[in-house]
């Protein structure tokens, strides 16, 4: 073997070599080249008697080998020989393997003094007196290896074996200390527990079990360790039977009782589950890393402590359970009211906060943040929700200081999470400061804001704690760049508190007086929201998005109708430092402020408007995204449960939709065993995943074809949830990268399918202008485009350009007109994100309910057939009657005129009046076959026997065969009120038109 | 001549909405004590059981039962869709014409909410043939599946006969009507035709007030042999007369019927063996509890009853002729759609109704005179299980 450990020129010592393992181990170190001492007394097992017979047959056999040994008879007791020996007949010693052992089993209760000493002095005292003979010379030769034999007895205890279990543990103690005395000297100790059948084992294990053991399984380790290549020392090892394992102390992570505090046996009861629970553990390897904990106890308990107002170990770090609020517009123009906004009723800026209807925008005053995690605070203390530790009523308090910092834009309304803790304990003397920090979120748990709030505890402090930083912002010796004056209203506090902050202090001059002051004072967070208001309109233009964050010191107190004058000093661009003072007393109020600011609004982060036309996404780019998609939901898998395969026509492709193996797959080509073939063409694909078609509409269309599991194409229904906007950032990424395969169509287009397919619902509705009385003026963004929509002259006009004299006017995206035209979008909703902006006559704008009566279908296909041709640029016009668009509902009816005009007997087989109310495009017509009165008119009347409602297309359908009559109606796209009956008898319309 | 099986002991819980109500085996457990307290009976008497449930993993049935003690009887775990409690109910009767003395017949649900779906979708839907012939007939759409298969029978039935909308809804308000008296059931409050019709559209001509809701609870019922009942010195007044259970026939898929997909034949055939056996026809019967999981299939299952000629059904309830007053009391209970529909506990919770009918103990339901009763309970898949009482 080339790279066998060889022991060649050392010495090495093994007691109790005569027989089982130390035998062994001498005969595998013999081998290996090393010269041993075979020391064996020669006793039996229980140390009586004495023989030479068996060290000296040890030697025969390791010379028999090819090495080199020589016999001692010495006992371990006079270990001093044993070494000595070695010494004599070779020189040195590197080796000393303490293997030597004897029995003497008994009960505890039967041990005599005599069983206990004799087996302490052969394992312990002979093992240390051989070591200690060996020590020096190791220790002046540099080098050693020392091994000692320990048992599982004395690691986990054995019945019978009192002596010889703390014995052997006496070693593991032994060898602990001699490895660390020892290491420096190159002298490396070890201790082995074998499992091995030997003479001192067969008493106690069954024999075949003492075969399996053989002690040739034990030595390989004991050799390992024993070799100048192993830097192990102090291991504990148990080997045997081919096992081999190191030991390690375990501890549990315990539980530690503050020393500041009286440890009492009924503390440790309390806590024994924790201090014996192996949940959390740790490996202390030596006396430091034992000492540790006790260490960082000694350290946590300098300089905290508390007294009786405040246990700062109890409280500080405290989590409270979270606390929900939660405002709409209202809240926040009620707030900005409070403070001071809209005392000029014209001001533009002002009106933003206070004027959800407000042409330039309704924006939360970014400090009403503070106001909400504040009164988060407040009401947990009322409802006696304190941390623990902190034992001091709300009169002891004062607001300190205050840091808001906002971390999104902010809703105009939104629930909230607050979560709070007590950050920081500070000890200033005389009072005391308690910080807490409040993390606020909205519903879906996003990060609105971050506060914390500094209270001082009167006369809480002095328990010889921490003071804390103290930071003071200087201020510039110039002269404020800003100044700002504002007088506040006498009921000022009145109205401030309605926003949620309920302290009589502030409403109650008799609660004031008790407290000392003349009367009521202003809240804090009033004069901080009025100076918020006056940094924003000094350096932020009046836009309250650009706040990122405000820290002030509440240094005095004011009173309602005193005179707040914020000086202001730009210290940096978008950071200001300011002070606020009460102009009649010349006292500050707010020091030590500052405030950072945006250049710009940040961003939300969540999708934006509607993706603009995505004309020209490839089947590749839709698989692109759900697989995008799916990797962000891998719970689909699971719901699913189902493979897709799509093929897919002009062009052809094939792929698989793999939703049922591990986390799901999106992969071209056919799959192994789909559960569902789905066939259509790209265009009603990519038409299908962008939410532009439906799949049932398709499938019935004949326009997609299934085969296989017809219940698992169902599950399609993921697809709509699918972002359209990662379907447009998908075909930017490709516009990026690769040529541009064609060029985007003429913007304006879609908002122009859509205007028509408005044009043709005014043109079936002559009556609205009557009722709506107004004109609309479109003008929407990226792209430009402006429209009119008069809805109140003659019969209605919708085209492009500017009105004379709108009634309102609208300005929106085009892709969010697009999304509120198709029903993805809720005008309101756009208009409270500010997305939709109406200026004009407002209750004008919500008139335009009267859009989502037009049929979506048809501005969707009106938007299709545009991308479809993706020829008409350039102006568009009113398109002319009888354009397919207009359906073939006017032809078939003024076709059934005549033929009931020539054919009177067709309406006396029905004998009733009849109303069709025809979808895509839509129009009603009234068929009367009652005697006397049959014809064919446009309109609707209650008096109808029965009212059939479908698409126009399927009346082309109807009137070709009309048995499909009742495959409609089951199929639900004819709908019948009234007398279902009547719906057999349609036999009139036969091929007509 | 076979045993005669006695109903000695029924019992409920009040049925909930899904997630307020106590977990499968407390709600099973308190149905199973109430029947065996009416009984007037230990669980020590009891020598098997017959659980029913739709959803939930394998024994269920055992974890109820342990609630009531440990005994080592057989206990088996029955599963047959909507028609679940029913087919406990006729598997503890056939224990009893074996040779048993006493039997438990236990069914509880604990349902999600939202409509009902497919929960293994590895593996053939037992209703792939109903689907794939509902597909052929109407297609799918997003609608929950059932609310298709029933309101497309409906939809067949209207084009047959011209069946207005408001007969439908009227089905349902008869049923809140009802249900408003009776304090198990999970809607008490009464409704309109009107507030009916205008409820959201689920699938035409059903609106959601049409739809049995999701629901929760549990129902039990004890039975005896003759025998047992007379060595107890128990009133046992109430008898099965007659109990036939029926699945699917080549029709249900042959004829491309909704009609008949969704179990009119199944109704139909086993409600004619069931006369047949108790020598007693539709007209000898005063009180039903019939399987309404929506309004459409109330109205087809009184013609599958025979209780009005077929075609005859729009009639029939503008007549009030199923409700008090009228031939006869249909669902006093506001049968599934009012008092709602714990899959495995529905053919039980029937058959409390009955025998607190046929006991003359209702309350304010209390249909007079009550002595012949007849259960109907339809699982798709499919089961229909239906049952006449008597009382001596």
């Amino acid at each position: 073997m080339a790279n066998e450990l060889r022991f060649d020129g050392r010495v090495a010592i093994v007691t109790g070599a005569g027989g089982g393992l130390g035998r062994a181990h001498a005969l595998l170190l013999g081998a290996r080249g090393a010269r041993v001492v075979v020391n064996d007394l020669g006793g039996s097992r229980h140390g009586e008697g004495q023989s030479t017979a068996a060290a000296d047959r040890v030697v025969a056999e390791i010379k028999a080998l090819g090495g080199e040994a020589v016999p001692n008879y010495d006992s371990v007791e006079d270990g001093a020989k044993i070494v000595q020996c070695a010494l004599d007949h070779f020189g040195r010693i590197d080796i000393v393997i303490n293997n030597a052992g004897i029995l003497r089993d008994t009960s505890f209760q039967k041990m005599t003094e005599q069983d206990w000493d004799l087996i302490y002095r052969v394992h312990l005292l002979g093992s240390y007196r051989v070591t200690a003979a060996a020590w020096n010379p190791m220790r002046e030769a540099g080098y050693g290896r020392i091994l000692f034999t320990t048992s599982a007895a004395g690691l986990y205890g054995n019945f019978g074996q009192a002596n010889y279990s703390a014995a052997k543990m006496g070693l593991v103690g032994l060898a602990n200390t001699l490895a660390i005395e020892g290491r420096k000297r190159g002298i490396l100790v070890n201790t082995i527990a074998p499992i091995a059948g030997s003479r001192l084992t067969e008493t106690v294990l069954p024999k075949d079990l003492v075969e399996a053991l053989k002690p040739e399984y034990v030595s390989p380790l004991v050799v390992w360790l024993c070799h100048e290549s192993c830097t192990e020392t102090g291991g504990l090892f148990e080997v045997g039977g081919g096992f081999f394992s190191k030991l390690r102390w375990e501890r549990t992570a315990g539980y530690t009782f503050k020393l500041s505090r009286p440890i009492t046996p009924e503390g440790v009861r309390d806590r024994f589950a924790v201090i014996t629970s192996f949940d959390r553990t740790t490996h202390p390897s030596d006396i430091t890393a034992s000492m540790q904990p006790v260490l960082d106890n000694l350290a946590s308990a300098r300089g905290k402590v508390g007294n009786e107002f405040i246990d700062v170990d109890e409280a500080l770090g405290y989590e409270f359970p979270p606390l929900e609020s939660s405002y709409t517009e209202r809240d926040l123009a009620l707030y900005a009211l409070g403070v001071g906004a809209g005392a000029d009723p014209l001001d533009e800026k002002d009106l933003r906060l206070v004027y959800e209807l407000n042409a330039s925008g309704f924006y939360p005053l970014p400090s009403f943040m503070a106001a909400q995690a504040v009164g988060a605070l407040v009401r947990a203390a009322q409802q006696g929700k304190q941390a623990p530790g902190l034992h001091y009523g709300l009169d002891r308090v004062l607001h300190g200081e205050q840091y808001t910092e906002i971390r999104r834009p902010l809703p105009t309304q939104a629930k909230l999470v607050h979560r709070m803790k007590i950050k920081d304990i500070f000890d200033k003397g005389k009072n005391a400061l308690v910080v807490t920090a409040i993390t606020t979120t909205d519903e879906s748990g996003r990060e609105l804001c971050y506060n914390e709030v500094t209270t001082v505890v009167r006369g809480a402090g002095g328990w010889g704690g921490e003071r804390g930083p103290s930071v003071e912002v200087p201020l510039p010796s110039r002269p404020p760049d800003a100044i700002v004056e504002e007088k506040t209203r006498p009921d000022q506090a009145l109205l401030y508190r309605l926003s949620g902050d309920w302290n009589p202090l502030h409403a109650d001059p008799a609660f004031a007086r008790g407290f000392g002051f003349e009367r009521p004072i202003l809240h804090g967070l009033c004069t901080f929201g009025f100076v918020t208001r006056h940094v924003l309109r000094s350096f932020a233009g009046g836009d309250p998005r650009l706040l990122r964050s405000i820290r002030v010191r509440f240094a005095d107190s004011v009173f309602p109708g005193e005179t707040l004058v914020t000086e202001m000093w730009q210290e940096e661009p978008g950071r200001i430092l300011l002070r606020c003072k009460v102009k009649e007393r010349d006292r500050v109020v707010l020091s030590n402020a500052v405030v950072e600011l945006h250049r710009e609004p940040p961003k939300e982060e969540a999708p934006g408007p509607a993706p603009s036309a995505p004309t020209e996404l490839q089947s590749a780019d839709v698989f692109a995204v759900i697989a995008d998609h799916l990797q962000r939901n891998p719970d689909l898998v699971s719901k699913v449960q189902a493979v897709f395969q799509w093929q897919i026509k002009d062009p052809d492709s094939t792929w698989t939709l793999d939703l049922k193996n591990g986390s799901g797959s999106v992969t071209p080509g056919a799959a192994a065993a789909p559960d569902v073939t789905l066939t259509l063409s790209e265009a009603d694909f990519i038409a299908m995943t962008t939410g532009q078609a439906d799949p049932q509409k398709l499938y019935f269309g004949g326009k997609l074809k299934i085969t296989g599991n017809l219940l698992a194409a169902q599950k399609l229904e993921f697809l709509k949830k699918i972002d359209p906007q990662a379907a447009l950032r998908v075909i930017q990424a490709r516009r990026g990268t690769g040529p541009a395969t064609a060029s985007p169509p003429a913007s304006g287009l879609r908002s122009e399918a859509i205007f028509r397919a408005i044009a043709h619902y005014l043109q079936a509705h002559p009556e609205l202008p009557a009722r709506i009385q107004t004109v609309f003026q479109w003008k929407l963004t990226e792209p430009d485009s402006a429209w009119v929509l008069d809805v109140k002259h003659g019969t209605g006009r919708c085209a492009p350009g500017t009105a004379e004299a709108p009634d309102v006017t609208l300005t929106l995206s085009e892709a969010d007109f697009i999304a509120m035209a198709t029903g993805q979008a809720d005008p309101q909703k756009l208009y409270f994100s500010g997305r939709l902006k109406i200026t004009g006559n407002l209750l004008a704008a919500q008139k335009l309910d009267f859009l989502k009566h037009i049929d979506r279908e048809a501005a969707a296909r009106a938007l299709q057939a545009e991308q479809g041709s993706g020829a008409a640029q350039g102006s568009v016009q009113a398109p002319p009657a009888g354009q397919p668009a207009q359906g073939c509902a006017p032809a078939i009816f003024r076709a059934l005129s005549e033929r009931l005009a020539s054919n009177p007997q067709l309406a006396a087989e029905v004998g009733a009046l009849l109303q069709f109310h025809i979808q895509s495009p839509e129009a009603s017509y009234l068929v009367d076959l009652r005697p006397g009165s049959v014809g064919v008119r446009p309109g609707r009347d209650p008096q109808a026997a029965a009212v059939f409602t479908l698409a126009d297309a399927d009346l082309a359908q109807l009137v070709r065969d009309p048995q499909v009559a009742r495959d409609l109606f089951q199929r639900g796209r004819l709908r019948v009120d009234g007398d279902v009956l009547l719906a057999h008898r349609l036999g009139f319309l036969k091929n007509l038109g | 001549m076979a045993r005669r099986t006695h109903v000695i002991g029924v019992g409920m819980t009040k049925f909930q909405k899904p997630g307020q109500s106590d977990d499968y085996h407390i709600m099973a457990s308190q149905a199973a004590r109430a029947a065996l307290s009416d009984a007037g009976v230990g669980f020590e008497d009891v020598e098997q059981v017959y659980a029913g449930y739709v959803f939930g993993d394998s024994t269920c049935g055992q974890r109820a039962v342990y609630e009531l003690g440990l005994r080592g009887i057989p206990i088996f775990n029955v599963n047959n869709n909507c028609a679940t409690g029913s087919t406990a109910l006729m598997l503890a009767r056939q224990a009893i014409e074996s040779g048993a003395e006493c039997v438990l017949a236990l069914g509880f649900e604990k349902m999600e909410k939202g409509a009902l779906g497919s929960k293994w979708t590895d593996r053939a839907s037992p209703v792939e043939w109903h689907a794939n012939l509902m597909n052929e007939v109407q297609g799918f759409t997003q609608a929950p599946p059932t609310a298709q298969m029933f309101g497309g029978a409906g939809r067949e039935y209207r084009w047959r006969y011209g069946t207005r909308r408001e007969t439908f809804a009227k089905i349902a308000e008869k049923a809140r009507r009802h249900a408003a008296n009776n304090p198990y059931a999970l809607f008490n409050q009464p409704l309109t035709v009107e507030e009916i019709l205008a409820s959201d559209e689920v699938f035409d001509p059903l609106t959601r007030y049409q739809c049995c809701p999701p629901t929760c609870g549990a129902a039990a019922a004890v039975l005896c042999s003759s025998d047992f009942a007379n060595r107890r010195g128990l009133s046992a007044p109430i008898y099965i007369a007659a109990q036939v259970m029926t699945t699917d026939s080549p029709s249900s898929f042959q004829e491309k019927s909704m009609i008949k997909m969704v179990g009119y034949d199944m109704a139909k055939s086993a409600a004619r063996q069931v006369y047949e056996r108790a020598g007693l026809g539709p007209e000898d019967v005063d009180v039903v509890e019939l399987h309404d999981c929506f309004t459409t299939n109330e109205l087809l299952s009184y013609e599958a009853l025979g209780l009005c000629p077929e075609g005859g059904a729009e009639k029939f309830i503008w007549d009030g002729d199923n409700t008090y007053g009228g031939k006869y009391v249909i669902n006093p209970s506001g049968g599934l759609l009012s008092k709602g529909h714990p899959l495995g506990a529905t053919g039980l919770a029937q058959c409390a109704e009955l025998v607190w009918q046929l006991r003359g103990t209702a309350d304010k339901r209390q249909v007079e005179g009550a002595r012949v009763a007849l259960q109907h309970n339809l699982g798709l898949g499919g089961a229909c299980v239906v049952t006449m009482y008597r009382r001596d």
